[in-house]
């Protein structure tokens, strides 16, 4: 009876050993690709071994994005056979929630799309490579490498030009005999101008939307000379009052005239939702557009659309510069690799072709020259927008690191002033002690 | 004799999930209440700086948020429970008879519970409850003219406790199962002393059901405190906070604003109240809940 149970006993504990075992061998492997498309045989090893290379690679974006990156991809594999990818594609929401992830575990892939809004935030918590070594001349131009740097240091590869400014629904303007907004108009002529749109507008239709976003203040505060709202990686912090309250009282007014949709009106929209996009759903004439957005609102709304600035101060107004990146994760075991690879991928003309304008417009000239001439009304109308961005930009704000909430915050702060729950003055104390707080904990 | 033995292997019989108990869920648990004592933020590549109870004082005395999530949700809890609860309740009622076809009936209303919880559904309530929704075009044929319900700040909470009734199903197949454990014989010698349907309802269906009733308020209560798809989709806590719930405060202050210990100390207060709420309802159980067992004695 005894030795029954304890062969049944080894028997068991062998069981268990074998699968205590699996799971530690799960563990070593490299982590997940679910969803994942393998352009090329992967080495099953991940790592180094025997001249052979895989490279880990995560971007976000359209499918035509992820199309077009899998044959770039191809392409290196073909030139370079010692190198192979294991990727992993995403849209923009599940990227930024799996990332934090796989930094918190240790396992970002070795080469990564970064975002000039979370850049920041990964550089100061030493996530990032530093890729200044990376020879970039004749490439990308210095100024752009410059503006790029953070204390000193370069750690992303710029992939595409990128601008902000504003689009503008051409053939209703034109049918209610509305002037067509001028590039580089001054904020008092935006605001004119949608003073008289309305007046020609019938019923339910609002010349410009509600401003709610700490950007959108800050091309004002920038634009008429004061200065950025964060600075110095976020160790000051600066919001002007008098210019809060005179830009937020404006808004106020055209509220209650009808300039500007009702609060629960804007509070529904959503960008690019057929439905519910201020523009494409025929409510508001006007809108924020970036280079690399302003084709997805085309497409909703084909041939209807033009491109203007944004409204401007002295100083200027909106911004042209790279805002999409490649980084290089700060402990990869491939890190020549990956600096090799990342150089390529904006400076090979097969990849530019194969990739075209699925990240912008390419940063190299070269590459772009070769593909000028096959562009789609889409793609043209982006590349107008940065052109005429491109006189009075200002330089790229993103949210500093540690600021991610408080910008968060100050929708919700504004939205309360436009439903009429607290009064500008009250969100201005609100906003300013909450980003001097940050400000001197960042000090 | 063998009994040590038998213990034993009954323990590596149950190994599989007892090992998943403790990797994944213990201790991820214990990890948590490690972390909501530190300043942890997910992409820190050192060690956390342990910051003792920091959190939950700042929680409890100066988070204007956390004070607004949790009125948000105790508000939604206390409308949205009550109101399912009668909502399943009737449906069940209803169900319970016995008709040609009962059947075909109960999987038909208990159809949209398989997809309630869904994202999709959450979208479709959108679409429905926004300004040019479905709603306000059936509001207009009687000359009613709606607001924008998902993005007015007086409205939108509203539109969350409806979908939380809506997906009354899992409640109300419960109460069907225990609508039909309540003995006939009960209902009969009630109608033979004369008793009408309302005093069988209150004398009869009700004690009798106070068990099953209590059990699905103590889920009810659970389930709505961590409620959180609806008003990530279809709201995103706003308009002005007006939806924002704590579950919903807890994954952006984690998952958006990298503040993990920040976010641990806010699960493990929810934890203390809900823990707390059950409690509450265990002790007053006691004064309504009715357990044939105990003979019929109310303690």
């Amino acid at each position: 009876m005894k030795k029954r149970y304890a062969k049944s006993w080894s028997l068991l504990t062998l069981a268990l050993l074998l699968l205590l075992t699996a799971c530690s061998g799960g563990n070593n492997n490299p982590p997940n690709n679910g969803g994942s498309t393998t352009p090329s045989t992967p080495n099953d090893n991940g790592g180094t071994s025997g001249g052979a290379t895989e490279l880990g690679i995560m971007w976000w974006g359209t499918d035509a994005r992820h199309e077009a990156t899998n044959n770039a991809l191809n392409i290196y594999t073909s030139q370079n056979p010692n190198v192979t990818f294991k990727t992993e594609a995403m849209s923009w929401d599940a990227y930024w929630q799996k990332l934090p992830t796989l930094a918190a575990s240790r396992t970002i892939p070795d080469v990564l799309q970064m975002d000039a809004a979370y850049l920041q935030e990964y550089v100061t918590r030493g996530q990032l490579a530093d890729l200044t070594d990376i020879d970039l001349s004749g490439i990308v131009d210095d100024t752009v490498i410059e503006n790029l740097k953070i204390d000193g240091k370069l750690y992303v590869i710029p992939l595409s030009q990128n601008a902000q400014g504003m689009a503008f629904n051409k053939e209703e303007l034109e049918a209610n005999g509305i002037p067509l907004p001028q590039p580089g108009w001054t904020y008092e002529e935006y605001f004119q101008w949608a003073r008289d749109a309305k007046a020609k507008l019938p019923d339910g239709k609002y010349p410009i939307g509600d401003s709610g976003a700490w950007a959108d203040y800050n091309n004002y505060q920038v634009g008429m000379g004061g200065e950025p709202i964060m600075a110095d990686n976020g160790r000051t912090f600066n919001l002007d009052k008098d210019m809060f309250i005179e830009f937020y009282s404006t808004y106020a007014e055209f509220r209650e005239q009808g300039i500007v949709p009702p609060a629960d009106r804007s509070a529904a929209f959503q960008e690019n939702d057929p439905q519910a996009d201020p523009m494409a759903s025929g409510v508001v004439m006007t809108r924020g557009a970036t280079t690399g957005s302003v084709s997805a609102l085309e497409q909703l709304m084909p041939g209807k659309i033009g491109v203007t600035t944004l409204p401007t101060g002295p100083a200027g107004g909106g911004w042209a510069q790279s805002t999409i990146f490649l980084a290089v994760n700060a402990a990869t075991p491939n890190m020549d690799e990956a600096k090799t690879f990342v150089k390529w991928f904006i400076t090979d003309k097969e990849a530019g072709k194969a990739l075209g304008l699925t990240r912008g417009i390419p940063i190299s000239a070269e590459n772009y020259a070769e593909l000028e001439p096959t562009l789609e009304a889409k793609d043209i109308i982006g590349k107008e927008l940065y052109d005429l961005a491109l006189e009075k930009a200002m330089p790229f704000f993103p949210v500093a690191a540690g600021y991610s909430e408080w910008a968060d915050n100050y929708v919700k702060e504004m939205e309360a002033v436009s439903f009429g729950q607290q009064t500008i003055e009250q969100a201005y104390e609100k906003l300013n002690k909450a980003g001097m707080e940050i400000a001197s904990r960042a000090g | 004799m063998f009994k040590k033995e038998n213990n034993l292997a009954g323990y590596i019989f149950i190994s599989p999930w007892l090992i998943g108990f403790l990797l994944l869920t213990l201790w991820p648990i214990t990890q948590s209440l490690y972390l909501s004592f530190t300043n942890y933020s997910m992409l820190d590549v050192g060690a956390p700086t342990w910051l003792g109870t920091d959190n939950y004082v700042k929680i409890l005395t100066d988070d204007s948020t956390f004070t607004k999530s949790l009125t948000v949700t105790f508000l939604f809890v206390l409308v949205s429970v009550p109101l399912k609860l009668f909502f399943s309740l009737m449906v069940a009622m209803a169900l319970v008879k016995s008709l040609r076809g009962m059947n075909v009936y109960r999987t038909a209303i208990y159809f949209p519970s398989l997809i309630g919880g869904s994202i999709a559904v959450a979208a479709l309530w959108r679409n429905m409850f926004g300004a040019d929704g479905y709603i306000n075009h059936v509001l207009s044929w009687i000359g009613i003219e709606g607001t924008a319900w998902i993005s007015n700040p007086d409205t939108a909470l509203g539109t969350l406790i409806l979908l939380n009734t809506w997906q009354f199903g899992s409640t109300m197949v419960i109460f069907l199962a225990g609508l039909k454990q309540i003995p006939g014989e009960l209902y009969e010698s009630a109608s033979v002393d004369g008793a009408g349907r309302i005093r069988k309802f209150f004398s009869i269906t009700l004690p009798m059901l106070s068990p099953v009733m209590f059990f699905n308020l103590v889920l009810g209560i659970i389930g709505s405190f961590q409620m959180f798809t609806a008003a990530f989709i279809i709201t995103n806590g706003g308009p002005v906070n007006s939806t924002y719930m704590y579950a919903l405060f807890l994954y952006e202050k984690a998952f958006k604003h990298y503040q993990m210990g920040y976010a641990s100390a806010l699960a493990w207060i929810l934890l203390v109240i809900v823990a707390l709420l059950t409690l509450i309802n265990f002790v007053a159980s006691r004064y309504w809940v009715f357990y044939e067992s105990d003979g019929g004695k109310t303690k």
